[in-house]
């Protein structure tokens, strides 16, 4: 039996050239990986870690699942080119065996079956597969059409805005979609000449068996076939380099995810993986409230990601991100998107000047005697209210507190962080690390969210509780030692990006605030909840297309028809308030006014 | 027949055009919101730089007004305007031949810059709560007793990004220093700070009175924002700043904290302005067709200016204005109606 003929060379090729592509590409990644990471994987491979990576793989990227959640006719779309190609394969490869015997036949001999069956005479009309592997294209062909239908009314499948694509990702677009519309006329002109396929292609070649005049079908019967393999080739060959790249990359992304690496502030090999895993979906540009409120369409995460792998970001596109993560809480590949475009912010010389941070040694301003520490922050500082309300409430149920900076203190490092200049955030980092282990305190109560979130991710403060004041707040309610009377005060809370999606802090603040009074959510909360616009994060955009993020956060906080806007961060707090034409309090205000001696 | 110009607002602006109109022989009809006239003026003490008292220039306006028997609605607020007339919230409608906008200004709320405590600690006050201190009882501190250290910070709530204030509200560095020499004057061996961006002294007099502040007066000043402000237990008040000059990080303790409040373009202009299809500067503020020969002008024909209304100005240069819009009125009815 003979498995080759001309046509296949374009395949072949592509085929060969695409697996050693990707093969070199996982091997330099892997190779290039710290130290840290590696014994992660070696520490972790022999676990239960890895059963639950296969199985995320098949949810992932066969099944697409999250994406389904986003919208079903998106997530059948991908479902049906991923999952449905693959079926392709494998029900193929039974096919050729049950005909064939378990034995060694070429990948092509596979591909191109329905082929290799005329040129060797073999009697393959099982009526069972053929309509099997019918139904599987046409699985695959509907989700090529929703792809097409897609490009010309992205909005019916849930996505306002769709990506906008290179050139190169065009080439391998066009490609993959001429894929199996190529399949199925090669295979229903050789049912049309030859007999048999299954419901499609039998039928459709049996109509053409009846229009086409039969000179013409063997014409054209040979380069149906060339046609099919040279896109399929030239598909291979575009997708080490294109967007497709994100089949082969998800798999082992989802196997290191599961065995614990993660992206960190320094730029490592890791981030390869996460980065080529995007599928440029587009999924995040929707969600995305520079686009949304502003129009800029250049920034979001899918062409941050594409900028970055191509080595073409800017640094005004790294840096021109609210940092709000509510593309990161939609992502179906769940890609660490803002921790990514922290450590490519670090593109500047990252050297601290010395000098500049001199007045670190030998200050201390603490003041007062306590395990409980508290740390109002920069942003508090700025909101007097917010700490005397605080002091209130420690006054109130006689816990003895050292404040770590009422009369001034040292930044958290979070902002330096934020814009790429982590050396300097370190300092920062060890001089309040050690003020803490100095005054031997265990618990650290804060009421900055971005404190906060450095406190509990950036600092190693071992035996030392970490609360936002809404947690403290709440255990003290909780556990009886705060009285509070309720009111018929009505509030809408607004969920910090830092403490919703950065630390998952939802509920803490809304039971306090129902502890004094009645809570009404805004059109987006918790995990959707949108940025107050005044993030730390960007240095991009001015004080004015801020405001006007604000303004449409504000306008659906003011249609719950509230009394009053409540908030648990200093930053969004004076965002709110610019804009709010409502009284806007945070949370400690709210509870101190409410105090029952 | 007399033709009918609506006038928006009884401050110094709409009393002043009402004025220049009615001796046109145009009959001017003024709608003040407030139940008298008078506007951000009345509660005013004295005026720089010549330290007249408000009322010197106000009383007799509003005499002038009333002698010339203009047609005054008070406590009715316009909601929307027409180069035809006037909508009230009643809903009365007062039609008009032309329409004179002289709603002035806002003053910037100080509780907006949370950080130096106004509403917080009892010895934070505006320059306004100042100027009715002076004009009533006398200023003291909150326990009633005689301040003896006091800062005047400047620009509060204007150039401010970040409340959205970038404009300058001109008349706050030379009330400054007025402030400063009143206070002096009245409390001669206290320590009278100011604290600022830099001193914009534009006006005839200004730039000399600044001098005589320091040489005569011993005010000093210190180029620097306050950063933040603290209440110490004693109700005293303590302030972080940066002395730009010499380049050092300041604390300061002091009895009585003046914030100088700019001036913001009236939350009302938006929509209005959105009804009316006029345009708006990007602060807020009514925009006019240009700074020199249209500069009472609005984008719609028959929509005129007055005063504040399209921006941070002087009493004087309100005055001086308002003549200026009854002008351009009186021009612009005899183009229409007379041809």
């Amino acid at each position: 039996m003979t498995f080759f003929a001309p046509f296949t060379i374009p395949f072949i090729a592509g085929a060969l050239f695409m697996f050693a592509a990707i093969f070199l590409k996982w091997l330099w990644w892997t190779v290039k990986l710290p130290k840290v990471d590696r014994r992660l994987i070696l520490h972790n491979f022999f676990t239960r870690n890895t059963l639950v990576a296969v199985w995320e793989v098949v949810r992932e990227s066969l099944l697409h699942i999250r994406i389904f959640r986003v919208n079903p006719l998106l997530g059948y779309m991908h479902m049906s080119l991923a999952f449905g190609w693959f079926l392709l394969i494998v029900v193929g490869w039974i096919e050729t065996s049950v005909y064939l015997g378990w034995e060694m036949i070429p990948i092509q001999g596979h591909i191109f079956f329905k082929y290799f069956t005329q040129v060797n005479n073999i009697d393959a009309h099982s009526a069972l597969l053929e309509n099997l592997m019918d139904g599987l294209l046409l699985l695959v062909l509907s989700g090529v059409a929703l792809a097409w239908f897609k490009r010309m009314a992205s909005r019916a499948m849930g996505m306002r805005r769709a990506t906008k694509h290179a050139l190169y990702d065009r080439i391998a677009l066009s490609a993959l979609w001429f894929v199996f519309p190529a399949r199925l006329v090669a295979e229903s002109l050789t049912a049309a000449i030859y007999g048999g396929g299954g419901f499609l292609t039998g039928s459709l070649g049996s109509w053409l068996g009846g229009v086409v005049p039969t000179e013409m079908l063997a014409l054209i019967y040979e380069p149906s076939w060339w046609f099919y393999s040279s896109v399929l080739g030239l598909f291979f060959v575009a997708l080490p380099f294109s967007r497709y790249m994100h089949i082969f990359t998800e798999i082992p992304l989802i196997f290191l995810r599961r065995w614990q690496l993660r992206p960190t502030l320094e730029r490592k090999s890791y981030d390869n993986f996460e980065v080529e895993a995007c599928s440029r979906c587009g999924i995040c540009i929707d969600p995305c409230q520079l686009q949304a409120d502003l129009g800029i369409h250049d920034t979001q995460s899918v062409y941050y990601l594409r900028d970055r792998r191509y080595n073409m970001l800017s640094l005004k596109v790294a840096n021109n991100c609210l940092m709000c993560g509510r593309c990161e809480a939609v992502c179906p590949v769940g890609i660490n998107l803002t921790t990514l475009r922290i450590n490519s912010r670090a593109m500047r010389r990252n050297i601290p000047h010395e000098g500049r941070y001199g007045y670190l040694t030998n200050i201390d301003r603490s003041s007062g005697v306590g395990k409980v520490g508290y740390f109002a922050g920069c942003m508090t500082s700025l909101l007097p209210a917010v700490q005397r309300s605080m002091m209130q409430i420690f006054n109130a149920v006689g816990e003895d507190v050292w404040y770590a900076d009422k009369d001034g203190g040292v930044c958290c490092g979070r902002p330096l962080m934020l814009s790429g200049e982590t050396d300097a955030a370190r300092k920062m980092v060890a001089y309040n690390t050690d003020l803490f282990r100095r005054y031997e305190i265990t618990t650290l109560v804060t009421s900055c969210p971005i404190c906060l979130r450095s406190f509990r991710d950036n600092y190693r403060l071992d035996g030392i509780e970490v609360l936002h004041h809404s947690e403290y707040i709440e255990r003290l309610i909780t556990e009886g030692r705060l009285r509070v009377a309720a009111g018929a005060e009505v509030y809408s809370y607004h969920d910090p990006c830092e403490l919703g999606r950065g630390l998952k802090i939802y509920d803490s603040p809304r039971r306090v605030i129902e502890a004094v009074g009645t809570l009404r959510e805004a059109e987006h909360n918790r995990r959707d909840a949108l940025c107050c616009g005044g993030s730390l994060a960007n240095t991009v955009i001015d004080d004015g297309k801020q405001q006007r993020i604000a303004r449409r956060m504000t306008a659906e906080l003011e249609a719950t028809g509230c009394d009053t806007i409540v908030t648990s961060c200093p930053l969004c707090q004076k965002s709110i308030a610019r804009t709010a034409t409502r009284p806007t309090l945070d949370i400690a205000e709210v509870i101190a006014q409410r105090i029952v001696s | 027949m007399a033709y009918r110009v609506v006038i928006v607002g009884g401050g110094a602006a709409g009393m002043q055009t009402a004025l220049e109109l009615k001796s046109r022989g145009i009959e001017p009809v003024i709608v003040e919101r407030d139940i008298e006239l008078g506007g951000k003026v009345r509660g005013w003490h004295k005026l720089f730089p010549t330290f007249v008292p408000a009322s010197d220039v106000l009383f007799p306006l509003a005499q002038r007004v009333k002698a010339a028997r203009v047609r005054c609605f008070y406590g009715q607020e316009v909601t929307d305007i027409a180069s035809d007339g006037v909508t009230l919230r009643s809903g009365e409608r007062i039609p008009a031949d032309a329409v004179v906008m002289a709603t002035g200004f806002t003053l910037f709320d100080a509780h907006r810059k949370q950080e130096y405590g106004y509403g917080l600690y009892d010895n934070v006050i505006t320059s306004v709560d100042l100027e009715r201190m002076m004009n009533g009882g006398g200023v003291t501190l909150a326990d009633g007793t005689k301040p003896q250290r006091i800062a005047i910070l400047h620009c509060v709530g204007s150039r401010d990004e970040k409340v959205g204030q970038r404009h300058c509200s001109k008349v706050c560095c030379i009330t400054g220093v007025k402030q400063a020499i009143e206070l002096r004057e009245m409390f001669p061996d206290a320590d009278i700070f100011n604290f600022y961006m830099d001193i914009r002294m534009f006006g005839p007099g200004y730039e000399e009175l600044y001098r005589e502040a320091q040489e005569k007066y011993n005010i000093h000043f210190v180029r620097g924002r306050i950063s933040e402000a603290a209440e110490t237990i004693d109700k005293r008040i303590q302030i972080k700043a940066e002395d730009t000059l010499t380049g050092r990080p300041l604390r300061m303790t002091i009895d009585m904290l003046v914030l100088l409040v700019g001036m913001s373009a009236n939350y009302e202009n938006e929509g209005i302005a959105q009804r009316a299809g006029l345009e708006l500067a990007p602060n807020g503020y009514f925009k006019t067709v240009d700074n020199f020969l249209g500069a009472v002008s609005s984008n719609r024909r028959g929509i005129f200016y007055a005063g504040a209304v399209t921006g941070a100005k002087s009493l004087a240069d309100t005055l001086a204005e308002a003549s200026l819009t009854a002008s351009a009125v009186d021009d612009y009815l005899k183009e229409v109606f007379n041809k």
